[in-house]
C-alpha cells in the first residue's frame, strides 16, 4: 500500500525485467504463447472452479440494454464505449462464448473467427484495471450481472500469465514470500517499535499508560488491520486501542506477532492468492487461539475475511468482526463515553463498497458517528447506492494511473464530497483513505479525510485520564 | 397455398412448440443441476434464498428501477415485455386454438383491447430497435444478434394484426398467416436458443450471481498445478 513501505521488495523482485507496456508496470510478463497460455488458464480455472455456470449464464443474459451506463462512474467520466461496463465484460465473455461453447464453437468454425488474439489480451489487461469492481452496476442491472466478479475473474487469469500491476504484485509477493511476511514489509520487530511509539503517543496524550496487548493467548479477539495503518494511521490505530481500552476489553484482544496484515490483494485479482492469504489469517488467529478474528478499518480487508474465512478457513475458521461493529456494541451497551463538543465541524460519511454495497456495514457506524458529531451531513447518494471513492479494486495502489484515479473513477466521489461542505469525511477503509487524501489534494477541497476511530480519539473521555478539552489545547 | 398453411399450423406447430417447451425445460433443468453442483463444492453454502427470491420478483416488474437509467428505454422495455407476453396468450383467436389443442380455457381479451395491446407491442419494440440504432451508447454496444432478436420477435406481431386487420394489409390473408405462423415457430426456434432464454434463465439470474461467486477451496491451488507446464513464473502470483 505505502510506496516507502514497498520498495525494499521492488529490488530483491528485479527491477530489471519490470516492464511498462500498459497504464502500469508490470513484473517479468510473460511475452511468447500469450494466446495460448491464456486459454489453458481460462480452461484450468473454468475446470476447478464455479465460474463456468456463471459464464453460462451471463453469457445469455447480457441484454446490452444500457441501463448499467447511468451507474458506472467510469463511464459517466470518459463516456467511451471502452468503459461501458457490459462492454468490458463482453471481452471476457466472447472468449468463453468462442472457446469454451459448442455452439461458439460451431459459429467460429462458419465465420472463420480466429478466437482470441494479442490484441484482445492486450486491451483486457487496459480494460479490466479500468474498473474498480465497485459492483455499482449491479444494481440497476436488469439481469444481475456482476461486472466486477467478471472484472476479478479477468484479472485472475491475466494474473496466470503475470500481467498484474507492478504495485499488486510486489506486495503479494512480499506477503506470500517475503521475509516480514506483510504487504508492507513491516518486520515483527519494526511492529512492536511502532506500538511502543504509539503507546507513548498516547500516553502523552491522555496522562495515563495504555499498551496495545502483543502475543496474549486464548483472547476474545484476534486483531488484523491493514498492515499499511501502522506506518500511515496511527491516529486510527491509537483510537482503537483507547475505544477497547474504555470499553474495559483491553485484556480480550491482542495483536499478533506471527502475522498482522488484514490486506488481501487476491482480493482484486487472484482466488489463489485470497486463498492463500486468507489461510495466514486463520492460521495466526488459532496460533493465538482467539476465539474471533477482528478486523480493523478496512474495507476489502474486513470483506475478504467476512466472506472467506468461512470458505478457505476449513476447521480453524472463527467469525469475523469489523471493528466498527465492535464499537457500535460497546457504544450501545454504554461503555463508551463520547464528549459531544469536540468535533463540531461537519462530517460526512464514505461507504466503503466493499462494506456497503452488500448491505453489511451500513448504519453502525453512521450512529456512532451522530452520538458524538453534532453536525452529520450526507453524501448523497449513499448506503448500498454510494459512489466507489476512484480507488477500489486496487487500483490505489497503482500509482501510475493516479491521474485516472483522481479525473475518471474519482470524479463523482470528489463532486459528492465539495457537495457536502463538511471539514471531515470519514472513511472507515485504508484502501479509500488514500485515495480520498488524493482527491482532496488534486480537487483542491477544503476537508480532511481521517478515519472514524481518529474522530473517536479525540472525543472520547476515559475516567481517570485527560479530558478531550485538555488534549485539544495540548 | 392451402396445403402448406395445414402443415405449417400443423405437425410444423407440433415440433417447434415441442422444441420451445423441451428446450426450455432444459435449461431449467442444467441450471438447477449447475446450482446444486456449485453449493457441493464449497462450503459457504448460507444462500440468502429469501432475499435472492425478493430481488428476482422485484425485477419482475422494475418500476421502481425506471428512473434510475436510460427511463424511456427503460419504460419502454417494461411495456414491451409486459404486452408481448399478454397477447399472444389472452388473443382471443389464440385461446380459441388452445382450447381446441388442449381443451383448456381462460378469458380472452375484447377485440378492442387486443388492438391496443398489439399495437403497444409494435410502437414499443420499433421504439426499442430505433433507440438501439440512435441512441449513442446503446448503439456502441449492440451488435447483429441484438437487432436481430428484436425484429424476429416484433414480426408476428406485426404479421399478426395485419392478419386480423385485412382490409389494410399489403399482403393477402392467406400469406399474412403464413407469415405471422412461420415467424411464431421462429421465435420458438430462437427462444431456447439465444439470449431470447432469459425468459426462463431471468428466474436464475440473481440466484447466479449470487451463488456462483461462492469459491472452491484449493481451486488455486489445483489451477497452478495444471498449468505447472507452462514455464515458471505464474507460481509467484
Ligand atoms: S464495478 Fe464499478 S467501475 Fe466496474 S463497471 Fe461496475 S460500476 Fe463501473
Ligand atoms: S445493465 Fe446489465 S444487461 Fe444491461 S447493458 Fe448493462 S450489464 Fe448488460
Amino acid at each position: 500500500m505505502s510506496q516507502t513501505a514497498t520498495e525494499p521488495a521492488v529490488a530483491r523482485t528485479g527491477r530489471k525485467t519490470t516492464a511498462r507496456k500498459y497504464p502500469w508496470y508490470v513484473i517479468q510478463p510473460v511475452e511468447r504463447d500469450r494466446v495460448r497460455r491464456f486459454l489453458e488458464a481460462f480452461a484450468a480455472i473454468l475446470r476447478y472452479t464455479n465460474y463456468k455456470p456463471l459464464l453460462d449464464q451471463y453469457v445469455r443474459s447480457s441484454a446490452k440494454c444500457s441501463r448499467c451506463t447511468a451507474t458506472c462512474p467510469v463511464y459517466e467520466a470518459t463516456g467511451d464505449p471502452r468503459d461501458i461496463p457490459c462492454n468490458r465484460s463482453a471481452l471476457l465473455l466472447d472468449v468463453y462464448r468462442r472457446h469454451f461453447t459448442i455452439s461458439g464453437w460451431m459459429k467460429a468454425k462458419l465465420t472463420g473467427d480466429p478466437g482470441l488474439t494479442e490484441a484482445t489480451i492486450d486491451e483486457m489487461a487496459r480494460s479490466f484495471y479500468r474498473c474498480t469492481a465497485c459492483k455499482r452496476c449491479l444494481l440497476e442491472c436488469p439481469m444481475g450481472i456482476d461486472h466486477g466478479l467478471l472484472t476479478h475473474l479477468g484479472r485472475w487469469i491475466l494474473g496466470e500469465l503475470r500481467i498484474v500491476p507492478k504495485g499488486l504484485e510486489i506486495a503479494t509477493i512480499e506477503q506470500l514470500h517475503g521475509e516480514s511476511g506483510n504487504t508492507s514489509a513491516i518486520l515483527p520487530h519494526a511492529l512492536v517499535d511502532t506500538l511502543e511509539f504509539l503507546e507513548e503517543e498516547i500516553e502523552e496524550m491522555f496522562g495515563i499508560p495504555i499498551k496495545y496487548p502483543v502475543d496474549r493467548m486464548d483472547r476474545e479477539y484476534a486483531f488484523f488491520p491493514a498492515v499499511s495503518d501502522f506506518l500511515m494511521e496511527p491516529e486510527t490505530l491509537m483510537g482503537n486501542l483507547v475505544t477497547i481500552y474504555a470499553a474495559g476489553d483491553n485484556d480480550r484482544w491482542t495483536i499478533g506477532t506471527g502475522y498482522y496484515d488484514g490486506i488481501n490483494y487476491g482480493l482484486f485479482y487472484s482466488d489463489h492468492v485470497l486463498e492463500r492469504v486468507v489461510k495466514k489469517v486463520v492460521a495466526e488467529a488459532a496460533r493465538l487461539r482467539a476465539k474471533k478474528i477482528l478486523i480493523g478499518e478496512c474495507g476489502h480487508a474486513s470483506r475478504s475475511a467476512k466472506e472467506f474465512v468461512p470458505v478457505f478457513g476449513g476447521e480453524q475458521a472463527r467469525p469475523v468482526v469489523n471493528i466498527m461493529e465492535y464499537t457500535w456494541e460497546k457504544l450501545e451497551e454504554g461503555k463508551l463515553d463520547l464528549d459531544p463538543d469536540i468535533v463540531t465541524e461537519p462530517v460526512t460519511y464514505h461507504d466503503p463498497c466493499n462494506i456497503a454495497r452488500s448491505g453489511w456495514i451500513l448504519e453502525k457506524p453512521r450512529e456512532i458517528l451522530k452520538s458524538f458529531c453534532r453536525n452529520f451531513v450526507e453524501m448523497i447518494p449513499n448506503r448500498t447506492e454510494n459512489y466507489c471513492c476512484g480507488g477500489g479494486g486496487g487500483t490505489v495502489s497503482v500509482d501510475e494511473i493516479h491521474d485516472f484515479r483522481m479525473s475518471v473513477a474519482g470524479r463523482k466521489k470528489a463532486e459528492q464530497m465539495r457537495a457536502t461542505g463538511a471539514k471531515y469525511v470519514v472513511a472507515p477503509c485504508a484502501n479509500c483513505k488514500k485515495q480520498l487524501r488524493e482527491l482532496i489534494e488534486y480537487h483542491e477541497l477544503d476537508m480532511q479525510c481521517v478515519g472514524l476511530h481518529d474522530l473517536i480519539l479525540k472525543a472520547i473521555r476515559i475516567p481517570g485520564a485527560k479530558p478531550p478539552e485538555a488534549r485539544a489545547e495540548g | 397455398m392451402t396445403e402448406t398453411l395445414d402443415f405449417v399450423r400443423g405437425p410444423l406447430f407440433l415440433m417447434t412448440f415441442g422444441f420451445l417447451v423441451l428446450g426450455l425445460a432444459r435449461h431449467v433443468f442444467l441450471r438447477t443441476f449447475a446450482v446444486v453442483r456449485a453449493l457441493r463444492r464449497t462450503p459457504c453454502r448460507d444462500v440468502p434464498w429469501g432475499r435472492v427470491a425478493r430481488k428476482t420478483a422485484g425485477w419482475f416488474l422494475p418500476v421502481r428501477h425506471v428512473l434510475r437509467g436510460a427511463p424511456l428505454m427503460s419504460m419502454a422495455s417494461i411495456v414491451f415485455h409486459v404486452t408481448i407476453l399478454v397477447v399472444p396468450v389472452f388473443l382471443a383467436q389464440h385461446v380459441f386454438l388452445w382450447h381446441r389443442g388442449l381443451g383448456l380455457s381462460w378469458p380472452a381479451l375484447a377485440a378492442g383491447a387486443a388492438d391496443f395491446l398489439t399495437l403497444t407491442a409494435l410502437g414499443t419494440g420499433v421504439f426499442l430497435f430505433l433507440f438501439r440504432m440512435v441512441d449513442r451508447t446503446a448503439r456502441h454496444m449492440s451488435r447483429f444478434s441484438d437487432y436481430f432478436l428484436l425484429a424476429a420477435v416484433i414480426l408476428p406481431f406485426a404479421s399478426g394484426y395485419f392478419a386480423l386487420h385485412p382490409e389494410g394489409s399489403p399482403l393477402p390473408y392467406e400469406t399474412m398467416l403464413l407469415i405471422h405462423v412461420l415467424s411464431g415457430e421462429l421465435t420458438f426456434l430462437l427462444l431456447p436458443t439465444t439470449k431470447l432464454a432469459h425468459v426462463v434463465l431471468f428466474l436464475f439470474d440473481r440466484a447466479s450471481t449470487d451463488i456462483f461467486w461462492r469459491f472452491v477451496p484449493g481451486a488455486g491451488d489445483r489451477v497452478a498445478e495444471a498449468l505447472r507446464g507452462s514455464p515458471k513464473g505464474a507460481e509467484a502470483s
